[in-house]
């Protein structure tokens, strides 16, 4: 608990009382006659930071209850400002209470309005407050603030007369039916030669009683639960004189205990209950009874300030949590770029150290692979005539009618290139020939087709040739000389990687093309149909 | 609220308005900051992430590159040994002819050799180390018989040093006019790159 600085003013004396912590810290008192004032504007100075609440506790201090219709809370508070101002209209410190609601009726609700009705009594302390810009945080009456304390200590009856003593040697009493205030008046304790505190006491609750009684507060069985709050000290003086009787029922409250009830340490040192109201009012708080707007702006004006300054901490805090946050991110962020600067170094100097390994053998290792890539991809499986024909010569070993009479032959990127061959005619040409439409009377011409270019290096994926001959043909045995020419073809295109196709036969029998002959007188023994055969071989597949 | 903004209000509440001020003032300039740094520090993570897979691809580059030349590096070494970088002779080549016309009993032997070139591959294959050089053969021989013939192609296509490559060949079978058994009876035209490689790296460098 914060700070508090209350002044409990009476009017014999004011008594400063400084909480903190919960507890009541300091304690001084200041006449309200003479130098009093003077001596108290000197102890504030040092105190005027501190939230201040006064709490009167004068004789001056008055209490009139009222009704009003039912009406909105706006225009409750409306009327009970009129009201109050009606009332207690030359008076500054004035306040209104709603209590509660009438049973019955109209259910109006019921109002006390209290004022002190002498605003010089608190002027000269109010004046010194404003002059050292005090944050006064209200100024409050000890006949409300008692009812906390009724609560507080458990004193619930139906009706209650509270009896406390104050510090400038008076006694309030203060009625409560049920838990709402209906009466208060404070009696300077002034004995009389041979009296005491217990029949001073007995007398004053009696006369109180009686007074409630005329106005008839009591309904016939009713009860006064007078509560009196003492010290234990003065305990003996009091308890032996207080006799109860049938409407009325004394209850001595050990102030001690009462502390103890509340949680206040030490507990008041004497009967005089500010402190204890003073503990009851900080613990359970109280709206501000009398003091005006204009008394209370010191007070705003701190609130003001702590909340400015506490908004400048939280937008601090949240400037500090906001860039912390992005803090711990950003080292998060940044250990990992360094480690990601590490591990790239790492790989560098790997790679450093890698490249140095490399053998050289006296050339750059691109040179190197550009060399065996172009021997793999080009001259590794580049083939040969004497590679190429070697199989074919293995077939044509066996038909010996057939006669190879030249051969055209080339290595292509593709087997659809077919070189260039100028025919031979036979010497013994056979009696019929074929006249094909384009090849009219003149044996097969091949055609060459897409020829690499002047200066370009095939690769010899493939090898590819034109193969011309002769075949015997026996009189006129052209079915056995083209069945030995067939065989021969699909020999060759059995070999492993080649295709063999025939481009002249040794006769053209089909429809499409003419047939010319020329029978003599005899029939010749035997003569030479020429063909023409392409075999092609893959050397190695496209990659 | 009217006393927070009165004469007196104003007076006492001007250092905690100045204090609201700067630190708002702070705070942002903590946000902002932090967050900018956060972002700068973001964009080099980008950065350095590529970077970094930029090192590790050259790494696993270089990694392959060493796998491929120790592979390469038996053949490439078998190249060397038969002069794939070093200019042919042309002498050396000359002789060789000779040499082979007479160990196969050719009966003639006529050849021409181009100018070396740079020979650009058909398959348009470009190899950023090397030039491919080629000196165009062309080679016109008669024999008694086509065995002979071949054989000595063969020999030629397969040297020991260097890389011949066979590109084209016409055979023919010569049909005797006479009984003359040591006229020929095969003759052959053929065309035959001669090939040899220029390191351009080492071209270069020098």
């Amino acid at each position: 608990m914060a700070a508090n600085h209350i002044l409990y003013l009476t009017n014999t004396i004011l008594v400063s009382l400084v909480a903190n912590g919960g507890r009541i810290s300091q304690r001084k008192t200041f006449p309200v006659s003479g130098g009093g004032a003077s001596a108290f504007e000197a102890h504030v100075v040092g105190l005027r930071g501190l939230p201040t609440h006064v709490i009167t506790d004068l004789a001056e201090e008055d209490f009139r209850l009222d009704t009003i219709p039912h009406v909105g809370s706006r225009d409750r508070q409306a009327v009970m400002a009129r009201k109050l101002t009606q009332v207690f209209r030359n008076s500054t410190y004035r306040h209104a209470i709603a209590q509660g609601r009438e049973p019955d009726g109209r259910r109006d609700h019921r109002v006390v309005y209290t004022a002190i009705t002498n605003d010089e009594i608190l002027k000269p302390w109010v004046e010194i407050l404003q002059r050292l810009e005090v944050p006064v945080e209200g100024i409050y009456s000890s006949a409300v603030l008692s009812g906390r304390l009724l609560d507080a200590l458990g004193l619930n009856f139906a009706h209650t007369l509270l009896v406390t003593f104050n510090p400038g040697g008076a006694v309030r009493q203060t009625y409560f039916r049920g838990k709402e205030l209906r009466f208060s008046r404070l009696s300077p304790v002034d004995l009389e030669e041979g009296a005491s505190l217990g029949t001073f006491l007995a007398e004053e609750t009696t006369r109180t009683w009686q007074y409630l009684d005329s106005v008839r507060y009591f309904s016939p069985g009713d009860r006064l639960e007078v509560c009196v709050i003492a010290h234990p000290r003065d305990r003996a003086e009091i308890e032996p004189v207080l006799r109860d009787f049938e409407p009325m029922q004394n209850r001595l409250i050990d102030i001690e205990q009462a502390a103890g009830m509340v949680g206040m340490k030490p507990p008041p040192a004497s009967s005089s209950t500010e402190a204890l109201l003073a503990h009851v009012f900080l613990r359970r708080g109280e709206h501000n009874h009398f003091a005006s707007q204009d008394l209370r702006r010191f007070a705003v004006i701190r609130r003001a300030r702590i909340a400015i300054q506490a908004v400048s901490v939280a937008v601090l805090a949240i400037g500090l949590a906001y860039g912390g946050w992005n803090l711990s991110f950003l080292l998060q962020v940044s250990n990992k770029n360094q480690q990601s600067v590490d591990r790239a170094l790492a790989i560098d100097a790997e790679r450093d150290r890698l490249l140095k390994s490399i053998p050289s053998q006296g050339v750059a290792g691109q040179t190197m692979r550009d060399v065996v890539a172009f021997h793999s991809g080009s001259m590794r499986a580049y083939p040969t005539v004497a590679s190429f024909l070697l199989p074919i010569s293995a077939v044509l070993d066996r038909y010996p009618d057939i006669r190879l009479s030249q051969i055209e032959w080339q290595t292509a990127d593709d087997e659809m290139a077919t070189p260039t061959l100028v025919p031979i005619a036979p010497q013994a040409a056979p009696p019929i020939k074929a006249l094909g439409p384009g090849k009219a009377s003149s044996p097969a011409t091949a055609v060459r087709v897409a020829a690499p270019a002047e200066g370009s290096f095939v690769t010899g994926r493939h090898a590819v040739a034109i193969l011309e001959g002769t075949v015997r043909v026996d009189g006129l045995g052209y079915r056995n000389a083209l069945e030995q020419v067939r065989n021969l073809v699909d020999e060759l295109g059995r070999l492993d990687g080649y295709r063999a196709a025939m481009i002249d036969s040794p006769l053209d029998v089909t429809p499409k093309g003419g047939i010319q002959g020329k029978f003599g007188e005899r029939t010749p023994a035997s003569s030479q149909a020429r063909f023409s055969l392409k075999v092609t071989l893959m050397t190695r597949p496209k990659p | 609220m009217s006393a927070v903004f009165s004469k007196d209000g104003v007076r006492g509440l001007r250092i905690s308005w100045v204090l609201l001020a700067l630190a708002l003032v702070t705070s942002a300039a903590l946000a902002a900051g932090s967050y900018w740094f956060l972002q700068q520090e973001k964009r080099d993570a980008i950065t350095l992430a590529k970077r970094l897979q930029q090192s590790k691809a050259r790494n696993d580059a270089v990694k392959r590159e060493i796998e491929d030349m120790r592979a390469s590096s038996t053949v490439f070494q078998d190249l060397l040994d038969r002069g794939i970088l070093q200019e042919g002779s042309r002498l050396d080549f000359i002789e060789r002819l000779d040499q082979l016309k007479n160990s196969h009993g050719l009966i003639n032997l006529e050849y021409e050799i181009d100018p070396q070139r740079v020979l650009t591959l058909a398959d348009g294959r470009v190899f950023n180390a090397l030039d491919v050089m080629g000196s165009r053969v062309k080679l016109r021989l008669k024999a008694l018989h086509e065995g002979d013939a071949l054989a000595f192609l063969e020999d030629l296509s397969t040297p020991k040093r260097g890389f011949n490559a066979m590109s084209r060949c016409h055979l023919q079978r010569i049909e005797r006019a006479s009984a003359d058994v040591s006229s020929p009876r095969v003759e052959a035209s053929c065309t035959m790159e001669w090939i040899s490689l220029k390191d351009k790296v080492k071209a270069n460098a020098s």
